[in-house]
């Protein structure tokens, strides 16, 4: 019971955390995990979502939160974005310069992620500046885990070519 | 000479099919139309290629001129679209 507190408590601060990642963490067996978190979920306080090739726990309340997470991260081009942004607010230029992609295509996916809620942007002179309004620490636990299949790599390249053929939002 | 040829449109049919099911995944994850117009056009384009090889094999005796050249008219408009429209 103690244990499952632990686990719980583990999740709740860490949204995102892989399985194996937590096992380490808290050095239990993959048996003994394994029960204790479909206890959990049962219960309704945790659930789990296979993204890519694994698997991330998160505490009960962050559904909503993970759907937006997820479409934020679909991408390739999206992840670089997020984790370049982990270092500090970047404008759209600057973002286009140190990813080597177009700006349009910056442009295409800031407006994305900004209708998610994954950033949020300020004027500065004649600059817009964009920001990440998540934990830094939870979008770079799920970057660092997800494992696209061939498919959705490949999907992502369409992607990046569609989105770089023009400067016009839908 | 018909076996080669109806064993290059299955190959073109199958990598149309890829194709769309990567156009798919795509649409699924960003809505992009564009996206959206290339499932379509390499949907048409694999109908046609089976088309094209129920011809070769006999399976269809009917002309089929027509047909064809209306979906490759089809494939190209969307795929024109797909550049013209995000």
């Amino acid at each position: 019971m103690e244990r499952r507190g632990e686990i719980l408590n583990y999740i709740t601060h860490r949204p995102g955390v892989t399985f194996r990642e937590l096992a380490r963490a808290l050095g239990l067996g993959i048996g003994d995990l394994q029960y204790h978190l479909r206890v959990l979920e049962r219960e309704g306080k945790v659930f789990s979502r296979k993204l890519g090739k694994r698997r991330y726990i998160f505490p009960a309340g962050f559904e909503g939160e993970y759907e937006k997470l997820v479409i934020a991260i679909s991408t390739e081009t999206r992840r670089r974005i997020l984790l370049l942004l982990m270092e500090g607010p970047k404008s759209q230029s600057e973002i286009a310069s140190a990813l080597g992609i177009s700006q349009p295509t910056v442009s295409y996916h800031m407006w994305e992620l900004k209708k998610l809620g994954t950033v949020s942007d300020r004027r500065e002179g004649k600059k817009v500046v964009y920001s990440l309004n998540y934990d830094p620490e939870l979008i770079a636990r799920i970057i660092r885990n997800y494992r696209p299949g061939i498919w959705e790599t490949l999907a992502d390249r369409l992607i990046d070519i569609l989105t770089s053929l023009g400067d016009e939002n839908d | 000479m018909r076996m080669i040829e109806i064993l290059l449109t299955v190959i073109a049919m199958l990598l149309a099919l890829t194709l769309a099911g990567v156009s798919f995944i795509a649409y699924r994850k960003s809505h992009l139309r564009a996206a959206l117009y290339l499932l379509i056009a390499f949907l048409l384009f694999a109908i046609k290629k089976v088309i094209e090889a129920l011809s070769i094999s006999r399976g269809i005796e009917k002309d089929i001129g027509l047909l064809i050249n209306s979906l490759e008219v089809l494939v190209l408009l969307l795929l024109i679209l797909a550049l013209w429209r995000r």
